[in-house]
């Protein structure tokens, strides 16, 4: 990951949008026309980012503007029709979401889905890629490696439970967890597949102010442990506190990319999403 | 020894038989959520290779059937099991890669009744409608046993392979495997964007399940000499499910409570009852009746099952795992992480 890691100029989006891209930050995800239709509506319309390693990058935009659609397709959940998604300098366009994740690409998701008839540790444990014990032949003929693989897990499990606060209800069925439990343990276990791209789809929607804070102040962790996180977001002030670089995406197409305070001169930015109440308030 | 007892030895071998094919669609459906509405057939395929391979080679024998290899007690019970994981895998291939949930059910009740008319209809591969008969029992001659002696006998072979089976079971389940099953079973999209291959996890699910449908199927054969169409109609595979429903589906010991009331008490006692004058069928409708009515009053008052899953606790898990490091210099695990503050109200 510390190596540095030349950009292709082939790839580069022939119209650049407006805004500056962070041209000397490597790009950890990439991804070029990304195109997407259902049944004639073009929800992704020729998406064009980079997501730079090791920063805090925001997709904004309207309702509707393709944000989660393109989550779902950089995760693999969804095929997009046409366009590429570069992982570091691998083409992993339209993979299976299991061989993205294990490329180390984790997302979460806008509703939190967690596996509700697993305990919160439970819920923890699943999640590292791998695990010897996922195979018959180790757990019958190789239990001594599945019990200390299980052993690490529980350890760091439990490590991350006290971190996120999680811990008081770690025996609790995750379907029993209060809705910003709920996000705080949808985080918790994405990072406990330890990845090297987190993309989370709204992570504070739903969530009061000092949670918010909370959430905030994981992500700038995760920052500092060397991830890089992509996230969908609608609450402003978050961005401008915690995000390096945004992207704003209108009507499937990347509109403009650069730091929020950039945009906010971009009129063409305002007219689509800021808007010139919330410009106002926010600026002021 | 008295006809009680012929009947008693039948009941409790129908409890451990059942408690094993209760496992394999536990596997499939508790564990791992595929509505397996074949299961009854993958039991049925499991007694027919079981029977013909054990039987001699049909020429001259009246019947007609493939394989007719002689072999011996539990090699032929093997042989059925692992004949069902193929087949397993073989539908695992046509159905689960594309669908899903409904569809996949649907698809795989269709499937059920495809096996049932090819078994049913080709003369050749099982005997069609008259089905296999004159399947040797088990260790019969080499142990001088009567018909009656045959049976208690046979109810704890059976008893000792559940054991065995149950025991393999609880290791699948507690390991880390099942615990992926149990996440695909909550949230399939979840488990593959934590980086699990659902079909490969599925398909796992589906060759163990359909093994232990194979044994179970195998021992019917094996316990009653002989097996034909009409002993496993698509509708059979309901009753599993009722097993599994009424004792508690993910739970083990559950389904083996579930296999006494569904199984012993309620399809196989009645079927010592008398018959009433006049109505030769009456009970056995009654009984399919007081099935449906029982698996309903269940599943209104009680759908976790008589032996709910049981959500599995940190405190036990941590025991498990120190206790097996001691002496390795490896450290217990610290359980007691304190709590970061939750002062911003939304969390109790």
């Amino acid at each position: 990951m510390s190596d540095v890691t030349p950009m292709d100029p082939t790839s580069e989006p022939a119209s650049e949008p407006t805004g500056d891209t962070p041209s000397m930050a490597v790009s950890a995800l990439r991804c070029v026309g990304l195109n997407k239709a259902f049944q004639g509506v073009h929800a992704v319309n020729g998406a064009t980012f980079d997501v730079p390693q090791n920063q805090i990058t925001a997709l904004i935009g309207p309702n509707g503007a393709g944000k989660t659609t393109v989550v779902n397709i950089l995760s693999g959940s969804m095929k997009c029709d046409s366009g590429t998604e570069f992982l570091g300098d691998d083409d992993v366009t339209n993979m299976e979401s299991y061989e993205i994740a294990r490329l180390g690409l984790m997302r979460t998701f806008q509703l939190s889905r967690e596996l509700g008839g697993l305990t919160v540790l439970e819920n923890l444990l699943v999640a590292p890629k791998l695990q010897p014990g996922e195979s018959l032949f180790n757990v019958f003929f190789r239990p001594g490696s599945v019990r200390r693989a299980e052993k690490e897990n529980v350890e760091r499990a439990l490590e991350l439970l006290g971190t996120y606060g999680l811990n008081a209800v770690r025996d609790n069925r995750a379907r029993e967890l209060s809705g910003g439990q709920k996000k705080l343990l949808e985080i918790a276990r994405a990072v406990m597949a330890s990845p090297r791209i987190l993309l989370l789809d709204e992570p504070m929607a739903g969530v009061n102010p000092a949670l918010i804070e909370r959430i905030g102040g994981y992500i700038l962790d995760l920052k500092a442990q060397g991830v890089t996180v992509l996230m969908v977001e609608h609450n402003l002030n978050v961005v401008e506190k915690i995000c390096d670089h945004v992207i704003v995406l209108a009507e499937g197409r990347t509109l403009a990319t650069g730091r929020l305070a950039e945009l906010r001169a971009n009129k063409e930015v305002v007219r689509a999403y800021l808007g010139e109440v919330i410009d106002a308030r926010t600026t002021s | 020894m008295s006809a009680v007892w012929y009947y008693v030895f039948t009941l409790v071998f129908f409890l451990f038989d059942y408690f094993i094919l209760a496992m394999g669609l536990n596997i499939q459906y508790g564990e791992t959520g595929i509505l397996n509405f074949a299961y009854f057939a993958f039991v049925a395929v499991g007694a027919y290779v079981t029977g013909a391979v054990s039987l001699p080679n049909s020429v001259g024998t009246g019947q007609h059937y493939i394989l007719g290899w002689g072999i011996p007690f539990p090699f032929n019970l093997l042989l059925g099991g692992i004949a069902t994981s193929l087949l397993a895998v073989l539908l695992a291939f046509i159905t689960l890669r594309r669908l899903r949930t409904d569809y996949l059910a649907m698809v795989l009740i269709s499937s059920s009744l495809i096996l049932y008319d090819i078994c049913n209809n080709f003369v050749p591969l099982f005997n069609g409608a008259d089905g296999l008969y004159n399947v040797p029992p088990p260790f019969a001659s080499a142990l001088k046993l009567t018909t009656n002696s045959f049976i208690p006998f046979f109810a704890a072979v059976t008893g000792v392979i559940a054991l065995l089976m149950w025991f393999v079971m609880s290791r699948i389940t507690r390991s880390p495997l099942g615990r992926t099953f149990r996440a695909i079973r909550d949230d399939d999209a979840v488990a593959a964007a934590l980086g699990k291959n659902v079909f490969r996890s599925q398909l796992k699910s589906m060759v163990i399940g359909s093994f232990y449908a194979g044994i179970g199927g195998g021992l019917i054969i094996q316990f009653a000499g002989s097996l034909n169409p009409s002993a496993w109609l698509p509708g059979e595979t309901f009753v599993v499910f009722a097993v599994i429903i009424v004792g508690g589906v993910g739970n083990n010991v559950g389904l083996l409570v579930g296999s006494l009331l569904v199984e012993t008490l309620l399809v196989h006692l009645t079927q010592f009852l008398p018959a009433i004058p006049g109505h030769p069928s009456l009970i056995e409708y009654i009984d399919a009746m007081l099935i449906g009515v029982f698996l309903m009053v269940m599943l209104w008052f009680r759908p976790q099952g008589v032996v709910p899953e049981r959500p599995r606790q940190s405190a036990t898990m941590v025991r498990y795992l120190g206790k097996r490091g001691r002496g390795k210099n490896e450290a217990p695990i610290e359980v007691d992480v304190p709590d970061v503050a939750l002062n911003d109200g939304s969390l109790p």
